[in-house]
């Protein structure tokens, strides 16, 4: 309430408190850095422009991230529209901006095979820091099924994660690369919700 | 699961916890867990640009200078806002004072040519006087033709004249003869009782209806038009009992004078009936040539059907001059009717299963017809532009 009736001062307090976290969520789903500073300062903007709408009718968290989502689906769809109608390509990662490290290079190739539901689950939870019942709300789930898509989630990422099978994934990858990317495609993809 | 994520009560917590401390397989599955946790958590990100911070604070100044316009705009709306209710007020003003001129000046005017104006009840006693013959003659226009009413048919009679003194020596010794015509306009409320009494008025005063016209449209009330002939004594009583019908709208009573027009007819007559004895004496005394006989019996023939055309002229105006003519118009007060009842629950189901049917048929048909049309075109279009189509949506899906 403090945020839409005295807006500078609460929208600096929550801009601090809020902008890692949500640069955070784009720079784990959006390939080019810039492209995620670009999508946090644009979350920011709406957020002004919607102080005087604003209803306490949720955590205010679930409502920044509801916003980031809306943000993040509208970016991937002119992205995608632009690489299938213009021939523009998706956003290449530039390779100096890119994590260099090789153990967040594995675990960002690990998150990317999963289901792009469990894996927005996954990561709402182990990154963002949500609760079940948030990540229900915000992906208009029922709360059983954010259980048990985590508890799947995870139990994938531990086979991605694990060395040994990860080794084994390696080479069969080399030996069949088109039946590694198939198995990327997420299935979940065609349930209806898209992210 | 739930446990690592804190998303236990405590009792269930501490239930949990003491499972897993006394079961290995759990122990594991919880440790994998919270190794995958780990492994994520390296997954970290940089922090947020200085310059994106910038930006976005310095938006706020934008914000407060926003607030402000706000405030300026609302202020301005508010300007306008009264300005709007002002110049409502003004207009709403102008129109009262113009509309309540304007309803004085009709009100003068009604008054002045109420006072110009002759009421028409009155038409008949002023008929006694030259002056009133004359404003009577005057106002001898058919209100709906628009025609003189001396140009129509309209019957004439003759009604008692109360000469002036002095008037005698101005006209001739025939008593004025006047053409009366009613309009007379009226509402009922039972149509078919009044028209049953209009019926009886006209047996009992040896009238009779010269046209009749019942009219019933639908969604409208029924109205009877009627031109009626009564004998000219007996118009005063029939005039009031047609009157006590129903509600009198509207009275017309027009007078023209047609003494001179009669007196003209007779001169006539009788200098013609001089011509054909004069002719007759002629033909009867005179010898001549068969030549001139047969001009002066021309002649005589002629003068003969001038005077039956004078005769029978002269017979229709006196026998005109015995009627008077009403022509009343009956109307219904409007009473709205219920539609006419709906048909039986099975007739309705029937007529719209057939009426469904050939709907489905027509459309059927239709269809059949515009592939037949247009099919061959489409397939020609559909190639070039389909294809390429559906390629770009396979490759947006794909992108997606």
């Amino acid at each position: 309430m403090l945020f839409r009736t005295a807006l500078p001062e609460a929208f600096t307090e929550l801009f601090h408190r809020y902008k890692q976290p949500i640069y955070g969520f784009f720079c784990r789903r959006v390939p080019d850095p810039a492209n995620a500073q670009e999508l946090t300062q644009e979350t920011f903007f709406a957020l002004l422009r919607a102080a005087s709408r604003y209803e306490p009718r949720a955590l205010f968290r679930t409502y920044l991230y509801a916003i980031s989502f809306k943000i993040l689906r509208a970016h991937r769809r002119k992205a995608a529209f632009r690489a299938a109608f213009l021939g523009h390509r998706n956003s290449v990662p530039d390779p100096s901006k890119q994590d260099t490290t090789e153990s967040r290079m594995w675990v960002r190739r690990a998150v990317e095979k999963l289901d792009p539901i469990d894996r927005e689950i996954v990561m709402l939870r182990e990154f963002e820091q949500l609760s079940y019942s948030e990540i229900a709300d915000l992906l208009r789930l029922p709360l059983n099924t954010i259980r048990s898509r985590l508890f799947r989630a995870r139990t994938a990422l531990r086979e991605l994660l694990d060395p040994s099978t990860a080794a084994a994934s390696s080479e069969a990858q080399k030996a069949s690369p088109a039946k590694v990317s198939q198995s990327a495609v997420a299935p979940g993809a065609r349930k209806g919700f898209r992210l | 699961m739930a446990l690592l994520d804190g998303e236990l009560r405590v009792d269930r917590s501490l239930f949990v916890s003491a499972h897993i401390a006394d079961c290995s397989e759990c122990d594991k599955t919880t440790d994998s867990v919270r190794n995958v946790s780990t492994s994520l958590a390296k997954w970290t990100v940089p922090n947020m640009p200085v310059s994106i911070e910038d930006k976005v604070l310095r938006s706020l100044s934008h914000i407060k200078n926003l607030r402000t316009n706000e405030f300026l705009s609302g202020l301005r709306r508010l300007q306008s806002l009264q300005a709007v209710l002002v110049s409502g007020a003004g207009l709403v003003t102008l129109w009262v004072f113009f509309g309540l001129n304007s309803g004085r000046h009709y009100r003068v005017a009604s008054k002045i040519a109420a006072e110009r104006d002759l009421p028409v009840d009155n038409a008949a006693p002023m008929a006694s006087s030259p002056t009133s013959r004359a404003t009577l003659s005057e106002r001898g226009r058919n209100p709906i033709t628009g025609r003189d009413n001396a140009d129509s048919q309209y019957y004439v009679h003759k009604i008692p004249f109360q000469a002036q003194p002095g008037y005698a020596q101005l006209e001739t010794q025939q008593p004025p003869m006047i053409a009366r015509t009613v309009l007379l306009s009226i509402v009922v409320k039972d149509f078919d009782a009044a028209r049953a009494s209009f019926d009886a008025i006209l047996a009992r005063h040896n009238g009779y209806a010269a046209s009749l016209n019942v009219s019933t449209l639908q969604g409208s009330a029924r109205t009877l038009q009627a031109s009626l002939r009564i004998p000219a004594p007996q118009l005063a009583a029939a005039l009031s009992e047609s009157k006590a019908l129903g509600r009198l709208e509207n009275e017309t009573q027009n007078g023209e004078e047609v003494t001179q027009q009669h007196a003209d007819l007779l001169a006539r007559l009788k200098n013609s009936r001089e011509t054909e004895g004069r002719l007759q004496d002629v033909l009867r005394t005179r010898t001549g040539k068969v030549k001139d006989v047969l001009e002066v019996e021309q002649e005589l023939a002629r003068v003969r059907g001038e005077i039956e055309q004078i005769e029978a002229e002269q017979k229709t105006l006196e026998h005109r001059v015995e009627f008077a003519t009403i022509d009343l118009k009956l109307a219904e007060e409007y009473k709205a009717q219920l539609n006419t009842p709906a048909p039986s629950v099975l007739m309705q189901l029937r007529n719209a299963a057939v009426n469904g049917f050939r709907s489905a048929f027509e459309s059927l048909l239709a269809l059949v017809l515009f592939l037949a049309e247009s099919g061959p075109s489409l397939l020609l279009w559909l190639a070039p532009l389909g294809i390429p189509g559906w390629r770009l949506w396979k490759r947006y899906r794909r992108a997606q």
